[in-house]
């Protein structure tokens, strides 16, 4: 008697806990104008001063304006918070401020607060944020309300690019000057004003009915979800739990979610990069000549596109120069010089011009976690393109990022893998920072005719002009081949049947453009 | 008497002396080992795309450059006066994140403390009842099981069946993002989020938090409830030795009365000692639970600020670890020592 009862206890609980937990269903993604995005890609600050980051800069947008920003589709700035900008001479960018913008708070945005968001962002110099950015900016006047005056130290024609970045938002002059505000108390004159920011949860943005500018939003409330994993936001993306899943799905993520009914995949033209630096004292070759052969026979070998097929499973576009297609100035110099596709007998033949031993052996370097998991993939497929030419044997080695971030920069590794995100969409940073001779990489690379470009086509405004010179640049890059471009990504996000406006925010710009999304 | 109340004194007055150096040791431990590892939080950040010298600016600018014994010197100061600075990496105050992110690991810990005592206590007891039959063995190897089996791995597969097959449980998160809005700072009393929303009678808030913690909780509890098993077991076959209870079998006592009377509440002094211990484990146990199901915690905050090199954080969520284990430990021990006169250095 007493057993049957203990049984049928245990079993009473069983059946309790069944029916509970069948009450309950998983949650479903917010209705009305609530768009939910889930995303692996934390802030670091929503302080302008305090941002150099991508998501930072996705908050930024949303709830503070620029005094000058990218429309959706194109790659030219175009005047925001201002009613138009230009040089009056090519030391001095002169804008006039709008009329009639307020704050979050109620106060007025005006030249004022333009000169302080400048100044403090100076003066700060957050660890985290982007004022090297600013490094050419002599001084910012505000003679009167609607007048601002950038003096630069040297000319630059990309400072109306560095206007529309994150780390250039305009902010109230109640921010404190010497620190940066907290990410819980945003004041902006954006499309959305900061409902709760709760870190590594959640951010929660509503449509500020009195924004003044263009484009006003056209959902009520956005919500962005943190996950930590890819898995995890796929999960998330495949029960409903978010409408939006952008930033980052691995490609066999995608694969699965395209198969998945009620969802769409969608992808739009991305500006981020990936490619192989050759540290030139450290690379195999006993020679410049030799040297020089070895990197352009790894250009003839490597096969992008199977790259992109294979690991990427299209996720990517194979990439034939250091400017990414979508910008201004892009070429595809890597093509002309070296072909589409592998030329085994055209790398043979500039190794033994060079009278270069096969197999050369090259120590490739990745990093596994930094750029993508796909990345020890992507650096075995280089490496059996590599050995099976049979120029080449290629041994593989990894460390994890903090270790590599600061190795491949200090003559550790001959051959290594980077990848670049952009500060702003101009083919300069695609090209200063990777083909000076003070360029981060401290690959040793060093052409007077490339600086000569470099400082024309920054100081130029002239479109012909640096078109020209941009030419002439990428060219260069793919005749010494100090880096050798592989893929530039597509930006891919997995929306719920019936969101809308995910693709029309893909652009080279990479502002997630919250407000023209809607839900069905 | 006098004698034995002294030597309690001096028990209690020797373990609180024990206790700072032994979080003293670890901060340090703690504080050399992130000085050792390579990188800080601004190569995290911003290696590979901005210039060597700007990092070193940057780093400069942020107190890297300084001596360590300086740093260190600094860093204990203000451990002293619970002063644990701001995060490096996300500008947070140390204080926030253990008073938002440590609340959660602490439900998370509670319910998987109350599903580890409930499985563990009954199956063990079960098991100890009916030994060397089916419920023993069953219970012994469903106690291995759990125990051995790693609680991501539980955990994915608690995922798989419950969030995708069945679709009847939420494998992400704390709440949904709603709720998690809804039930935001400005109505936080706790920050536990069943308390808050039982308090505000948001039922439907409340709803979703429960559901959110069934697959955490069952997880985690299910790795300690493996602990539990063999306990309860084993304390109740010694206790079920005892002459006491050979006696009350005499005088015709019934078994059950025997077993739960009896035995059981004997049995489970021990149990309660090493259930203490088990908790303050549990805190710091949850890592990997909340790693694998996203749970907003001071573990899965301390993984993050740790892939940045965020000192300052890790410093600061180390320590306030340490002190938790510790105090607990302190407590059980004080308790065993108040409640057995033999326990005494």
């Amino acid at each position: 008697m007493s057993r049957r009862r203990e049984v049928g206890f245990l079993a009473a609980i069983a059946v309790a806990a069944s029916v509970a937990v069948a009450g309950c269903g998983t949650s479903e993604s917010g209705g009305g104008g609530t768009i939910i995005r889930g995303t692996i890609d934390q802030p670091v600050s929503y302080d302008p001063a305090g941002a150099y980051d991508l998501p930072s800069y996705d908050g930024i947008y949303a709830m503070y304006q620029n005094v000058m920003t990218i429309p959706p589709g194109e790659t030219n700035p175009v005047p925001e918070a201002a009613e138009s900008c230009d040089y009056t001479d090519p030391k001095t960018y002169e804008c006039t401020m709008k009329d009639g913008l307020k704050f979050s708070d109620g106060s007025t945005l005006d030249s004022k607060d333009v000169k302080f968001t400048f100044d403090r962002n100076v003066e700060i110099a957050s660890p985290t944020g982007g004022s090297s950015l600013l490094a050419n900016l002599k001084s910012t006047e505000a003679p009167d309300p609607k007048t601002v005056i950038f003096n630069l130290k040297a000319p630059d024609a990309t400072l109306p690019f560095v206007l529309t970045t994150g780390s250039a938002a305009i902010v109230p002059d109640s921010y404190p000057a010497d620190k940066l505000q907290s990410s819980e108390k945003v004041i902006g004159s954006g499309r959305y004003t900061l409902a709760d920011y709760k870190s590594g949860e959640q951010t929660v943005m509503q449509k500020n009915d009195d924004y003044t500018g263009d484009d006003p939003a056209e959902n009520d409330q956005v919500i962005v979800q943190y996950y930590d994993k890819s898995s995890e936001l796929k999960l998330a993306v495949q029960q409903g739990d978010v409408d939006i899943a952008y930033r980052s799905l691995s490609p066999t993520d995608i694969s699965d979610l395209e198969d998945q009914e009620g969802i769409e995949v969608v992808d739009g033209n991305g500006i981020e990069i990936r490619y192989l630096v050759f540290n030139l004292d450290l690379q195999p070759g006993t020679s410049d000549a030799q040297k020089l052969a070895i990197r352009k026979a790894v250009a003839y070998t490597i096969d992008r596109q199977d790259i992109a097929d294979r690991v990427y499973n299209g996720t990517v576009e194979p990439l034939y120069s250091m400017v990414p297609q979508g910008l201004q100035f892009a070429t595809e110099a890597f093509k002309d010089t070296y072909g589409e596709s592998p030329d085994t007998d055209e790398a043979k033949s500039e190794l033994q011009k060079a009278g270069v031993k096969t197999p050369v052996d090259l120590e490739l370097w990745y990093t596994p976690s930094h750029y993508g998991p796909a990345s020890a993939d992507e650096y075995a497929e280089i490496k059996r393109q590599l050995d099976d030419s049979g120029l080449f044997s290629a041994t593989l080695k990894s460390t994890e990022w903090n270790q590599y971030s600061t190795a491949a920069f200090t003559d550790k590794y001959p051959q290594y893998q980077l990848g670049w995100f952009p500060d702003y969409p101009d083919a300069d940073d695609y090209t200063a920072s990777f083909y000076s001779k003070d360029s981060f990489l401290n690959d040793h690379y060093s052409n007077p005719q490339m600086e000569k470009l470099l400082a024309q086509e920054k100081a130029s405004t002239d479109d012909a002009e640096r078109t020209k010179a941009f030419d002439q640049i990428q060219q260069i890059g793919a005749d010494d081949v100090p880096t050798i471009p592989i893929w530039q990504g597509k930006q891919v996000a997995a929306v719920q049947d019936g969101v809308t406006g995910v693709e029309d925010t893909f652009d080279p710009s990479f502002i997630f453009r919250y407000w023209l999304i809607t839900k069905d | 008497m006098g004698r034995q109340g002294t030597s309690l004194r001096a028990y209690i007055l020797t373990r609180f002396a024990l206790a700072v150096p032994t979080v003293v040791i670890l901060l340090t431990l703690v504080f050399l080992l992130m000085r050792v590892a390579p990188g800080n939080p601004i190569q995290a950040a911003l290696g590979g795309h901005v210039s060597p010298e700007e990092i070193e600016r940057r780093s400069e600018a942020a107190g890297y450059d300084r001596p360590i014994i300086v740093q260190y010197g600094e860093y204990m100061g203000q451990v002293a006066t619970f002063d644990f600075g701001t995060t490096l990496t996300d500008h947070r105050p140390v204080t926030d994140i253990i008073k938002e992110n440590g609340s959660a690991t602490v439900e998370l810990s509670a319910a998987a403390f109350l599903v580890a005592l409930v499985v563990g206590v009954s199956i063990g007891l079960v098991a100890g009842r009916y030994r060397d039959t089916g419920w023993d063995v069953g219970g012994r190897l469903f106690g291995i099981v759990v125990y051995a089996a790693p609680v991501f791995f539980t955990g994915f597969l608690a995922q798989l069946l419950f969030g995708d097959v069945l679709g009847v449980l939420p494998v992400s998160g704390r709440a949904s993002p709603e709720t998690t809005f809804a039930v935001g700072e400005q109505t936080a009393y706790t920050h536990l989020l069943l308390v808050d929303t039982l308090l505000h009678g948001d039922w439907p808030e409340f709803w979703d938090a429960f559901t959110h913690l069934i697959l955490p909780a069952v997880t985690l509890g299910l790795l300690v409830s493996g602990v539990m098993i063999r306990l309860v077991r084993v304390n109740l076959l010694q206790t079920m030795r005892g002459d006491y209870v050979e006696a009350a079998r005499a005088r015709g006592v019934s078994e059950r009365r025997v077993v739960i009377h009896h035995a059981f509440r004997n049995a489970m002094v021990p149990v309660v000692t090493v259930a203490g211990l088990q908790f303050a484990i549990l805190l710091g146990g949850a890592v990997l639970t909340e790693e694998t199901f996203n749970w907003p915690g001071i573990g899965s905050e301390l993984v993050r600020y740790l892939n940045n090199r965020d000192y300052i954080a890790v410093q600061g969520i180390i320590t306030v670890f340490a002190l938790a284990v510790v105090v607990i430990s302190l407590l059980i021990d004080l308790v065993n020592a108040f409640v057995d006169p033999r326990v005494r250095y």
